[in-house]
C-alpha cells in the first residue's frame, strides 16, 4: 500500500462520471465481458441456424433443466445476499456484512457442486455411432447410448445400453458391437456434438467466472477486518465493485439457462 | 520545475527517489515488480523492442529462402532445429510457415502493440495529463507480468519437436486445428496477451477520464492522449471475441470439439470420424477479423498520436484542425468495428454482405485521409526544425499515404479478386505498419528519450539511422506491389515454383537484400540507444522547448512525477503565440521561464 | 498509360488476361492506380514545397493563425465522391456479375467439379450427359482419387484428373469448388478468377475464356529472349527452349521443347554450357503457360499445389473429351 503514489478519485467520485476509479474500471471491464459472452452467444446462433434439420437437439432432451432451475435460484439469491453485504457495510455493521458475504460464497459453492454433478454425469455417459443400422430393443438404430463402455483399439466395443425411451438410469445387460460397425465412440462431453461443445464452453467459462468471484469474495471475508480498520470507504467500495461483477455473472446465467436448457 | 532537484539517472532507467515516503524500496520492488508507470513503461519498451528484433530476424531467414530458394542458409543453417531445416541447412516448408506465422504474431502482438500502448502509453500518458501515476498501479504491473509469460509461452513452442505454430498469424481452421506444431501454445499465449491487453485498456480509460488535472478539459488534451484513449476502447471491446474464438479453437484442438470443423473431412484420404462435424470454418474468420480489423487501428493510432506531438513541437505552430483530428479519431474507432469482412470477400460472400462491407470500407478511408491532411496542412506557415524525431515524423506521412492508398484496390471486391492473398496485400499493410508505425515509434523514442533518461541521443547517429532505414525500407516493400500485380501469392515457400512467380523473381532478390541492409541500418540506433543512456549529453526538463505537461516534470521524473500538482492554463500546442518572448506557451504555467 | 495494362507475357506487372470479365477488373485496377498516383504526387508536390519554404531559419518565425482550409476541404469532398463513383460504377457491377449471373442453361456451360486437398487439385468432368456420377469417400484409391462410383450409370462418361485441367475457350465454364480437408483457394491469375475452397461448402464460380486464348496461341505469344549473363535458373525453370542449341562441337546442348535443367545445379550447368557455346541470349517460352494455383495457406507443401491448365477451342475440347472417355472405358473393360 505504501509503494504507490496518491491517486486522485481513488475513493471520492469524479464530477464528470460520478464514480470513483474502481467502479468506473469495473463497468468498463463488464463491457468487455459482454463482448466475450456475446461472441459465444453469437457463435451459438450461427452454428445452430447453420445446422441441418434434425441435427440440433433440444436442450431439454439432453440436459437436466430442473437442476439448472435450482442453480438459477442459488445464483439469484446470492446476488441478493451480495447487495445485502454492501448495505450492511454502509450501515456500519461489519459482522453482518461478513455473514452475508459468507452466504454468497456458500451459494456460489452450491452452484458449482450442482455443476460438478451435471458435468460428471455427462462425462460418464457414452454414445456409440454405428456405420450400419443394427437392431436394438425392437428398433433399427444408428446410435446406442449407455454406460460402462469398454473401447479398446482393435477390439469390439461393449456397452451397457440405456433403456430405450426415457429413463437414462435404467440399464440393460451389456451388449457387444463389432469394431467394423463402429463409426465413433464419444462421451456426452464437448466432443459429442456442436450443441454440447457450445454448452460446455459457455457454462465452463461461466463456471470459471463464478470461481473467480468466489476467490475474491473469499479474500474479502478473510481480509475484511484489516481493510475496515484501515479505511471504511475502501472496503465498502471493494464490496460494491465485487457485487457489480457478481450481478453480471448472475445475469449471464439468466441468459444461459433458457438458451441452453429450454430452447 | 526545471531541474531544481533533478533526480540521478542511472542505467537509462527511471527510478527516481521515493520522496513521499522516506524509505527506499528493495531492488526487486523498484525495478522488477514495480507499480510505477514509468518503470513499467520502460519494461514494456525494452521487452517489445527485443521481440521486434527477434521477429525481424525471423524474416531475414525467410527472405534468404525467398531470394535463393532451396539453398542452405549461410552461417546458421545447420544450427536450426529439425523442425526448421533439413540436414544440409535448407529451410523446409514447415520451418518457413512457422517463421511466417510467428513473424506476424510477434510483430503485431508482442512487438508493436506493447511498445505503442504498453511502452509509450504507460510512460507518457499520466505525465501528459498531470497525474502522479495510472489509476490502478498494481493492475498496471499485472498487465506487464501477464504479457511477458504470454510472449515466452509462444516462443517456447519453437523448441518443441514439431516447432512453432505454422498456420499463419490468422490461424484459419481446419488447418490450424489439425496441423502439427505449437498452435496450442499459440492459443494459450494469445489468452495471456489478450488478458494483459484488457487489464491495460481499463487502466488507460479510467486514468484519462478521471485523473486529468485542473484546467485540462478534453479539448485541451494532447492528440497523443486522444489516440491512446480511442485505442484503449478498441482493445477493450474488440479483443474479447478473439479470446472466445481462441478458447473455441483450443477446445477443437484439445477436446475434440467441432466448432470450426465441418462434417465429412477427409485428411490424407482418411475420413475424420472422430469429429462430430457441424462446425463452420468461416465462423473463426468472422470472430478473428472482428478483432483483427480494429487491431490494425490499434497499430496505427498511437503512432499518429506520437507524430502529432513531434510535428507540433518541430513546426513551432499549433496543429492544424485539432478538432477535426479528434473527431476523426473517434469516428475511425466506431467505424473500425463494422468493416471486418473486407478480409473475407473471397469466402463465397454474396452481393448484399459484400456491398455493406465495401461501403463501410470506403467510408473508413475518410477519417484516415482527414488525419493525414491535417498533419500535412500543419506544415504550412511553419518553422520546421529538422531534428531526428521530425525526420521520422515527416517521412511517416508519405509512407502512411502509400499504405493507405494501396488499401483502396483491396477494399473493392472486383479488384480484390486479382489482388487478394497476393504480395500486394503484404506491401499494403507493411507500408502502414513498418515505415508507418515503426517510424512513428522511432520518432517517439528519440523525442522522449531525454525525458526518460535525462540525456539526449546522438543526433548524428540518429540521422544516419533514419536515412538508411528510409531508403531500405522502401526497397523491401515497394517491389511487393509489383509482385502482387504479377500474381505472386502470400505464404509461398518457393515463389519460383509457380510460373508467374518465377517471372518476377528479381523483385524478391531486391526485397531480400534491402531487408538485410535494413537490419544493418538499425545498428547505429542500437549503439546510440544504449550508449546515450549511460553517457549521452545531460539535459534539463524541456530540451525540445515543448508545451505539453510532461515537459514540466524533471528529466527523469521522480516517483509521483511532479513536485507540485500542475494545472493546465491553455491548449496543448500554443506555439508562436504573438506578443511573447519565447515561441511557446507551456500548458503548465510553472514551466514558464 | 498502356504500361499499366497486362502484357502477353509474365513479368513484373499484370499477367496476361484471357477471360471475358477480366478486362473490367484490369480497368478498375488501372483507374484506381491513376487516382492514387494523382493524389500521391499532388500531395507530394505540396509536401516538398512546405519542407523547403517553411524550414526554420533566422528571420523566419511560424505563424500562429491557422491557414484557411478551403482547398483541402474541396479535395476531400472530391476524393469521397470519386470513391463512391468507383464503388458503384466500377466495382459493384463487376462483382454482381461475377457472383449473381451464372451462365444460363441455354448458353451450354461446361460444369466441372474441382476437389481441392492437400496438395493437389482434382477435376471431375461429367461428360456429354451433363450428369455427375456419385462419389463415395470409401472408394478413394490411387487410381480413383475422387472416389467415383463406377456402378452409377452416370459415371460412364465421367472423367477425373489430378493437377491437369482442360477447358474450352469461348464457352461459359462453371466450376463447383469443394475442399476435402482444409481451406484452399482456387486461383487462375490469367483468368482473373479467385475463390476460396472451404470444407463443408460447395461454392460455384463461372467465367468464359476468350475465344482465341488457346494454349497454343498463348504459348506462341510468350517466346522471349533471355540474356544469359543476367538470368538465374529460377527465372527460367518453367521454360522450354524455343529452338535447338548446339555447342561449338556441334552436339546438341538443349533440344527445342526441353526444359533447361530440373534443379538449380543442373540448370546452372546448362546455362554455362550455352554461354560457352557463344550464346549471349537464349530463346525460351513457358512449357505450360497457364496454371491453376492455391491461394490460401494449406500446409507445408502449399506452394506445390498447382495444376496445369490447357485451353482448347470448343471443338478441340469435345474431341479431347470423347477420346478420354473412350480410353477410360477401354481400360475399365480390360480390368473386368
Amino acid at each position: 500500500m505504501s509503494d504507490t503514489a496518491i491517486i486522485p478519485h481513488d475513493v471520492e467520485p469524479h464530477p464528470l462520471t460520478g464514480m470513483y476509479n474502481g467502479k468506473f474500471g469495473l463497468w468498463l471491464f463488464l463491457a468487455s465481458e459482454v463482448m466475450l459472452f456475446g461472441a459465444l452467444f453469437s457463435s451459438y446462433v450461427l452454428l445452430r441456424t447453420g445446422a441441418p434439420e434434425g441435427t440440433w437437439p433440444r436442450g431439454e432432451e439432453i440436459l437436466n433443466w430442473k437442476l439448472a432451475m435450482l442453480n438459477t435460484m442459488f445464483l439469484i439469491t446470492s446476488s441478493v445476499t451480495m447487495v445485502m453485504a454492501w448495505a450492511e457495510l454502509k450501515m456500519n455493521r461489519l459482522g453482518k456484512a461478513k455473514q452475508m458475504l459468507a452466504i454468497t460464497f456458500a451459494l456460489a459453492g452450491a452452484f458449482m457442486v450442482v455443476k460438478y454433478f451435471e458435468y460428471s454425469d455427462k462425462l460418464h455417459h457414452y454414445q456409440v455411432e454405428l456405420v450400419a443400422p443394427m437392431m436394438h430393443d425392437g428398433h433399427e438404430v444408428m446410435r446406442i447410448t449407455g454406460h460402462n463402455v469398454v473401447n479398446k483399439e482393435g477390439e469390439d466395443v461393449t456397452i451397457e445400453p440405456d433403456a430405450h425411451g426415457g429413463d437414462a438410469n435404467a440399464k440393460h445387460a451389456p451388449i457387444t458391437i463389432e469394431r467394423s460397425n463402429v463409426k465413433r465412440v464419444t462421451t456426452f462431453g464437448p466432443a459429442h456434438s456442436t450443441f454440447l461443445a457450445v454448452y460446455f464452453t459457455l457454462t465452463g467459462l461461466h463456471g470459471l467466472h463464478i470461481v473467480g468471484g468466489m476467490v475474491v469474495i473469499g479474500y474479502l471475508i478473510f481480509a475484511a477486518d484489516r481493510i475496515w480498520k484501515w479505511n471504511h470507504e475502501k472496503l465498502i467500495n471493494r464490496v460494491e465493485c465485487t457485487g457489480l461483477y457478481w450481478h453480471f455473472v448472475d445475469l449471464v446465467w439468466i441468459f444461459l439457462f433458457p438458451v441452453l436448457y429450454l430452447l | 520545475m526545471s531541474g531544481a532537484h533533478a533526480a540521478h539517472s542511472h542505467a537509462g532507467h527511471d527510478h527516481g527517489h521515493d520522496h513521499s515516503h522516506g524509505h527506499e524500496l528493495p531492488f526487486w520492488r523498484k525495478y522488477i515488480f514495480s507499480v510505477d508507470h514509468k518503470v513499467i513503461g520502460v519494461q514494456y519498451t525494452i521487452t517489445s523492442l527485443l521481440f521486434l528484433l527477434f521477429g525481424f530476424a525471423l524474416m531475414w531467414v525467410m527472405r534468404f529462402q525467398l531470394a535463393y530458394p532451396g539453398q542452405p542458409i549461410p552461417l546458421i543453417g545447420k544450427m536450426l532445429g529439425a523442425s526448421l531445416v533439413d540436414s544440409t541447412g535448407v529451410l523446409i516448408g514447415n520451418g518457413y510457415n512457422a517463421f511466417g506465422a510467428m513473424h506476424g504474431t510477434i510483430m503485431v502482438f508482442l512487438g508493436i502493440v506493447p511498445l505503442a500502448v504498453g511502452g509509450f502509453g504507460n510512460y507518457v500518458l499520466p505525465l501528459q495529463i498531470g497525474a502522479p501515476d495510472m489509476a490502478f498501479p498494481r493492475l498496471n504491473m499485472m498487465s506487464y507480468w501477464v504479457y511477458l509469460p504470454g510472449g515466452l509461452i509462444m516462443l517456447a513452442s519453437f523448441f518443441t519437436r514439431d516447432g512453432a505454430a505454422q498456420s499463419g498469424w490468422t490461424s484459419y481452421p481446419p488447418l490450424s486445428v489439425v496441423n502439427i506444431g505449437g498452435q496450442t501454445w499459440w492459443l494459450i499465449g494469445m489468452v495471456f496477451l489478450i488478458t494483459s491487453s484488457l487489464l491495460g485498456s481499463v487502466n488507460f480509460i479510467v486514468t484519462t477520464v478521471q485523473l486529468r488535472v485542473k484546467g485540462l478539459s478534453f479539448f485541451r488534451l494532447p492528440f497523443f492522449v486522444w489516440a491512446q484513449l480511442v485505442t484503449s476502447f478498441l482493445l477493450l471491446l474488440a479483443f474479447p471475441p478473439l479470446e472466445a474464438a481462441a478458447v473455441m479453437q483450443l477446445m477443437d484442438r484439445v477436446a475434440g470439439t467441432s466448432f470450426f470443423m465441418p462434417g465429412g473431412l477427409i485428411i490424407t484420404d482418411v475420413v475424420q470420424n472422430q469429429y462430430s462435424g457441424g462446425g463452420s470454418p468461416v465462423l473463426w474468420q468472422h470472430l478473428f477479423w472482428f478483432l483483427a480489423h480494429p487491431e490494425v487501428y490499434v497499430l496505427i493510432l498511437p503512432g499518429m498520436g506520437i507524430i502529432a506531438e513531434v510535428i507540433a513541437n518541430n513546426t513551432r505552430k499549433p496543429l492544424w484542425g485539432y478538432k477535426a483530428l479528434v473527431y476523426s479519431a473517434i469516428f475511425l474507432g466506431f467505424m473500425s468495428f463494422i468493416v471486418w469482412a473486407h478480409h473475407m470477400f473471397m469466402t463465397g460472400m454474396g452481393t448484399t454482405l459484400s456491398t455493406f462491407f465495401q461501403f463501410t470500407t470506403m467510408v473508413i478511408s475518410v477519417p484516415s485521409i482527414i488525419i493525414l491532411t491535417c498533419f500535412i496542412i500543419s506544415l504550412w506557415g511553419a518553422s520546421i526544425r529538422y531534428t531526428v524525431p521530425m525526420l521520422f515524423a515527416l517521412s511517416f506521412l508519405p509512407m502512411f499515404a502509400i499504405g493507405g492508398l494501396t488499401g483502396l484496390p483491396l477494399g473493392l471486391t472486383a479488384s480484390d479478386i486479382h489482388l487478394h492473398d497476393t504480395y500486394y496485400v503484404i506491401g499494403h499493410f507493411h507500408y502502414v505498419v513498418a515505415p508507418g508505425t515503426i517510424f512513428a515509434m522511432f520518432a517517439g523514442i528519440y523525442y522522449w528519450f531525454p525525458k526518460v533518461t535525462g540525456r539526449t541521443m546522438s543526433s548524428l547517429l540518429g540521422k544516419i539511422h533514419w536515412f538508411f532505414s528510409f531508403i531500405f525500407i522502401n526497397g523491401v516493400f515497394m517491389p511487393m506491389f509489383f509482385q502482387g500485380m504479377a500474381g505472386i501469392l502470400r505464404r509461398q515457400y518457393d515463389q519460383s515454383y509457380q510460373l508467374h512467380g518465377a517471372s518476377a523473381q528479381g523483385l524478391s532478390l531486391m526485397a531480400s537484400w534491402s531487408a538485410w541492409c535494413l537490419g544493418l541500418a538499425q545498428i547505429p540506433f542500437i549503439i546510440n540507444f544504449f550508449y546515450s543512456a549511460f553517457a549521452g549529453k545531460k539535459v534539463g526538463n524541456n530540451p525540445w522547448e515543448a508545451t505539453t505537461l510532461e515537459w514540466s516534470a524533471p528529466s527523469p521524473p521522480p516517483h509521483g512525477n511532479f513536485a507540485t500538482v500542475p494545472v493546465a492554463q491553455c491548449g496543448p500546442y500554443e506555439y508562436s503565440v504573438p506578443g511573447r518572448k519565447t515561441d511557446f506557451l507551456p500548458q503548465n504555467p510553472a514551466l514558464e521561464a | 498509360m498502356m504500361l499499366l495494362a497486362s502484357d502477353t507475357r509474365y513479368g513484373n506487372w499484370l499477367p496476361p488476361q484471357l477471360s471475358t470479365h477480366g478486362d473490367k477488373i484490369d480497368h478498375l485496377i488501372f483507374v484506381l492506380h491513376v487516382f492514387m498516383a494523382v493524389l500521391f504526387f499532388g500531395w507530394g508536390v505540396y509536401f516538398t514545397y512546405c519542407l523547403v519554404k517553411f524550414r526554420a531559419r533566422t528571420g523566419h518565425a511560424a505563424t500562429y493563425e491557422p491557414v484557411k482550409g478551403g482547398a483541402s476541404k474541396l479535395i476531400e469532398v472530391a476524393v469521397i465522391v470519386f470513391e463512391l463513383i468507383v464503388l458503384f460504377a466500377l466495382s459493384m457491377p463487376v462483382w454482381a456479375d461475377y457472383k449473381n449471373k451464372p451462365p444460363a442453361a441455354s448458353e451450354n456451360p461446361l460444369t466441372v467439379h474441382v476437389h481441392s486437398k492437400q496438395f493437389e487439385w482434382q477435376f471431375h468432368y461429367c461428360g456429354p450427359d451433363g450428369q455427375f456420377g456419385k462419389t463415395d469417400p470409401k472408394l478413394i484409391s490411387t487410381s480413383n482419387f475422387i472416389g467415383l462410383d463406377e456402378n452409377d450409370p452416370n459415371s460412364k462418361d465421367d472423367l477425373q484428373f489430378v493437377n491437369d485441367c482442360h477447358l474450352p475457350t469461348g464457352r461459359p465454364i462453371r466450376m463447383e469448388i469443394f475442399a476435402r480437408d482444409v481451406i484452399h483457394s482456387l486461383s487462375i491469375p490469367t483468368m482473373r478468377v479467385k475463390q476460396d475452397a472451404i470444407p463443408g461448402m460447395r461454392i460455384p464460380i463461372w467465367f468464359t475464356i476468350n475465344k482465341d486464348a488457346t494454349t497454343a496461341n498463348v504459348s506462341k505469344g510468350m517466346v522471349q529472349e533471355f540474356p544469359l549473363a543476367r538470368t538465374t535458373w529460377y527465372r527460367i525453370r518453367h521454360h522450354v527452349a524455343a529452338q535447338d542449341y548446339k555447342n561449338k562441337a556441334g552436339d546438341i546442348i538443349v533440344k527445342a521443347g526441353d526444359y533447361l535443367g530440373n534443379d538449380l545445379a543442373s540448370g546452372k550447368e546448362i546455362i554455362q554450357k550455352l554461354r560457352d557455346a557463344g550464346n549471349e541470349t537464349v530463346s525460351l517460352r513457358p512449357g505450360n503457360p497457364l496454371e491453376i494455383v492455391c491461394a490460401q495457406l494449406c500446409g507445408n507443401n502449399h506452394y506445390t499445389m498447382k495444376a496445369q491448365l490447357k485451353t482448347l477451342t470448343a471443338d478441340e475440347f469435345e474431341a479431347w473429351q470423347a477420346e478420354e472417355i473412350k480410353k477410360k472405358n477401354t481400360e475399365l473393360e480390360v480390368d473386368f
